[in-house]
């Protein structure tokens, strides 16, 4: 399930001119931007559910780009980071993208390079969007499960027989086998592979 | 008996008798007696020959007045001689006398002369009978050996040296020996015990058996012992015994004992001194010695100057060119150059160089200090060499140190401009960013089909925009020295300000020997300035004089004074390197240096903010050596402040 809403790029740059351009540049190419002069004045925008990104100047007054990186990561917020700096040194650009930056671009930029790394973000965006949609509809799943189908649940999961599954809960084999076909609809699971992968995602713990 | 024998016996006699009595007188005449007859009635003497002799005449015959023998005695003995006389005339006595008599030719003779007063039966006196010797000479030698007594003890006394015999007819000590010793010598010579008692306990042994040695084997000793006297008192004594031997045989000993207590406690001083003086020397790793440069021999040689070099004192003195040959060969020449000039003048000398130890060739830093003698020879050299290795191992970590901290301050101020120019170059680069991506819209609005001409309009007046913005901020950057921003203005008194900075840079100028001097000719030269920027003025004009005498040393001379139209002109003069020969104005401009690890900001910042304050600023290089730099500020008048 792909969303396919129109996406959103968000610019944080103190400084006018810049903010207005990159703007400029971003929508000149068809893209939905917002910008903004400070970190703050972003996050009083209500949070959009829609695929987006950010085009985030490393020297902001107050708070810099780097730590209001840090803040969003700390809060929960995940957003691709496209850094854009006048003056970028090396051990500032890494610090940057482990934190899980898409870009460090040094003003002035090929303008190229940043609509490439809108892109990127984008796209990562969209996959992580995916991802946490997909999480979200198996945990609705899960969360129909019985206590004892989502114990028989892992057990299946952890490679257990049906046998082996019965005397661990103390069941008659027949019983489990009804359990497991619960599961297995429940969790609109096609194999017990498919079952194994869903519980990845869930990230259940894989043996009790 | 017959007149013939009788003639034959006189005639006998008579020649006997001559014989006889030319015998008597040649006797008299070698044992030099005369004698006499006193007739005391007739009041005459009759001389012999010898008498007449030892007078100093010629013998006579027949009877002499008394009156003439008186005259001839000596006039401060005539008394004397008649007194004993009469007295013998009128008692028992023989007179016996020594007596002067004068020759006529004035030569005085002793005398010795005794009498035999004859009497008659009645007992008067009638004649007296006597003989007279001459006695001056052996008078004279008992004198000489009186005298030479009287010298010998006196020199005892005076040397502090007794003396002693010891033979068979005794012991015998000198009165200075008995004095030495603190003994009576009412008490005589001490017995051998008595002798041993009187040395000092520690000594005691080794002096009974020397004793021992002189009874057996009669040797005789030359040594120092230590004496105790009887009160108590410890004195140093030398004693030297010899045997005395007569043809072969053994006689005895003789010997002298000499008080040598003040030298001993001297040379004990002496060695302790110089005890003190090796181990100062050896402390302070400095050497003495004393040497000819012209004939290479070395007259004293301390034990550190050995030690110093790598030799070893114990294996006997080093020659003068083994010391040469230790100068590090690439010192040689200069050692040998700084040598001969001073020999050549007769002048003193200090030089430093590098040897290699003899031993194991480490390598050490000396300083060495030669004093000609002007007394001496030619080349006669007396001095001290120091091992300054650990010194000279500290000035140099010092000036490592001195100069990484001139590199850090260095780099402290490039760094500092770095930052500036960090800024400035962020200040303009986000106006010229956003004119790029500016221009980049504007192009995709364009390139758009159909293109978006109003996107596109609007994407170039933020062009001209942010362009205009970066030419506002470099005019701002320009105007911040130019009309200050706003600037600030105050009284500012510019003798205090003169002599803040000069003690600012006390340190650092004392550092590369140079001294500041101001010369200030107004009382109270008063400017209307920025503070801050003025002190800026100075720093890098006083730093810029230093930098230019910091190898050589010199003088920084700050002076001020006032023009006819109220201009304070003040002058900032080094004896440095002097101006670049190429064009002088360029040196202020910005990023212009001559200087291996300058900015090219210094002069440039100092003129922008020269001229910000209505002032002007100009180099000129000095007729001797080095530049003086001037710039003008606008004076405040004291009514006006």
């Amino acid at each position: 399930m792909k969303s396919a809403a129109v996406p959103t790029v968000f610019i944080i740059d103190d400084d006018r001119g810049m903010r207005q351009s990159i703007q400029d540049l971003v929508e000149s190419v068809g893209l939905r931007a917002e910008s903004f002069a400070s970190g703050v004045e972003f996050l009083k925008r209500k949070p959009t559910n829609d695929p987006s990104c950010l085009v985030l100047d490393v020297r902001l007054p107050q708070m810099s780009g780097l730590d209001f990186q840090r803040q969003l990561a700390e809060t929960g917020m995940r957003i691709p980071i496209i850094f854009v700096t006048a003056h970028g040194d090396v051990p500032m650009s890494v610090r940057a993208l482990k934190s899980g930056a898409v870009e460090f671009l040094t003003k002035p930029f090929r303008d190229q390079d940043l609509l490439d790394a809108i892109q990127q973000a984008l796209e990562r965006d969209r996959a992580e969007r995916d991802r946490q949609a997909e999480i979200h509809d198996l945990q609705e799943r899960y969360g129909t499960l019985t206590a004892r189908e989502q114990q028989v649940m892992a057990l299946v999961v952890s490679g257990m027989l049906n046998k082996q599954i019965a005397s661990e809960i103390g069941a008659s084999e027949a019983t489990v086998k009804i359990h497991r076909g619960n599961v297995m609809h429940k969790m609109q699971a096609g194999s017990v592979v498919d079952l194994v992968r869903m519980s990845d995602k869930l990230e259940l713990s894989p043996r009790k | 008996m017959a007149d013939e024998d009788v003639q034959q016996t006189l005639e006998d006699l008579s020649r006997e008798l001559r014989e006889s009595k030319a015998r008597l007188e040649e006797a008299q005449r070698i044992a030099q007696v005369g004698h006499y007859y006193w007739n005391l009635i007739e009041n005459c003497v009759i001389w012999s020959d010898e008498l007449y002799r030892i007078y100093g005449l010629s013998p006579q015959k027949g009877p002499i007045d008394m009156a003439i023998c008186r005259e001839m005695i000596h006039p401060e003995d005539r008394d004397f001689v008649f007194r004993s006389a009469e007295e013998a005339l009128h008692s028992e006595a023989r007179p016996d006398i020594e007596h002067r008599v004068v020759r006529p030719d004035g030569e005085v003779r002793t005398v010795h002369a005794l009498g035999s007063v004859k009497r008659d039966a009645a007992g008067r006196p009638y004649e007296m009978f006597g003989t007279v010797q001459d006695i001056t000479d052996r008078k004279r030698g008992e004198d000489v050996l009186k005298r030479t007594q009287f010298y010998l003890s006196e020199g005892e006394r005076i040397a502090h040296i007794g003396s002693w015999a010891f033979n068979e007819s005794g012991h015998y000590w000198s009165d200075e020996l008995y004095k030495i010793y603190g003994l009576d010598p009412q008490n005589g010579a001490p017995t051998v015990e008595q002798y041993l008692n009187l040395i000092h306990p520690e000594d005691r042994a080794s002096m009974a058996e020397t004793i021992k040695l002189m009874q057996e084997q009669h040797c005789g000793h030359d040594l120092i012992e230590r004496i105790v006297r009887p009160d108590g008192q410890l004195r140093f004594v030398r004693a030297v015994a010899v045997p005395v031997v007569e043809h072969g045989v053994f006689k005895g000993f003789i010997g002298t004992t000499m008080d040598v207590t003040e030298q001993e406690l001297l040379t004990q001083k002496l060695r302790r001194e110089q005890a003190y003086l090796e181990e100062a020397q050896r402390l302070t790793h400095t050497g003495s010695w004393a040497a000819n440069f012209v004939t290479r021999e070395n007259f004293h040689v301390s034990d550190e100057t050995v030690r110093m070099h790598g030799f070893d004192p114990s294996e006997g003195p080093v020659s003068f060119e083994r010391f040469h040959d230790t100068v590090h060969p690439e010192d040689q020449a200069v050692v040998r150059a700084a040598l001969e000039s001073a020999t050549r003048t007769g002048t003193d000398y200090d030089i430093e160089y590098r040897i290699c130890r003899a031993t194991d060739g480490t390598i050490r830093f000396f300083r060495s200090l030669g004093h000609h003698n002007p007394s001496g020879e030619v080349g006669e050299y007396v001095g001290t060499t120091m091992d300054i290795t650990a010194q000279k191992r500290a000035e140099e970590e010092r000036e490592r140190l001195r100069r990484l901290e001139a590199d850090l301050a260095h780099i402290q101020r490039v760094n500092m401009l770095g930052e500036l120019a960090a800024a400035l170059a962020h200040e303009i680069k986000q106006p010229i960013a956003a004119s790029i991506t500016s221009a980049n819209a504007c192009l995709r609005w364009l390139d758009r089909d159909p293109p978006n001409l109003k996107r596109a309009r609007a994407a170039a007046a933020r062009i001209e925009q942010d362009g205009n913005r970066a030419a506002d901020i470099i005019d701002r950057l320009r105007s911040f020295y130019k009309k200050g921003l706003p600037p600030k203005r105050e009284i500012v008194d510019v003798k205090e300000m003169i002599q803040e900075m000069s003690a600012l840079f006390r340190t650092e100028a004392v550092r590369h020997s140079i001294q500041i001097h101001s010369e200030l000719h107004e009382d109270r030269p008063r400017v209307l300035a920025d503070r801050v920027q003025l002190q800026q003025i100075f720093m890098n004009l006083m730093l810029n004089a230093i930098e230019a005498m910091k190898d050589s040393g010199g003088e920084l001379q700050i002076s001020s004074r006032l023009t006819p139209d109220s201009h304070l002109i003040i002058s900032i003069s080094d004896t440095g390197v002097g101006l670049p020969a190429e064009d002088g104005e360029k040196i202020f401009d910005a990023f212009h240096t001559t200087k291996s690890q300058g900015t090219g900001m210094g002069l440039a910042i100092t003129r922008s903010i020269v001229e910000a304050h209505g002032g002007r600023v100009w180099a000129t290089a000095n007729a001797e050596a080095g530049a003086t730099f001037h710039f003008t500020l606008p004076a405040k008048g004291e009514a006006n402040a």
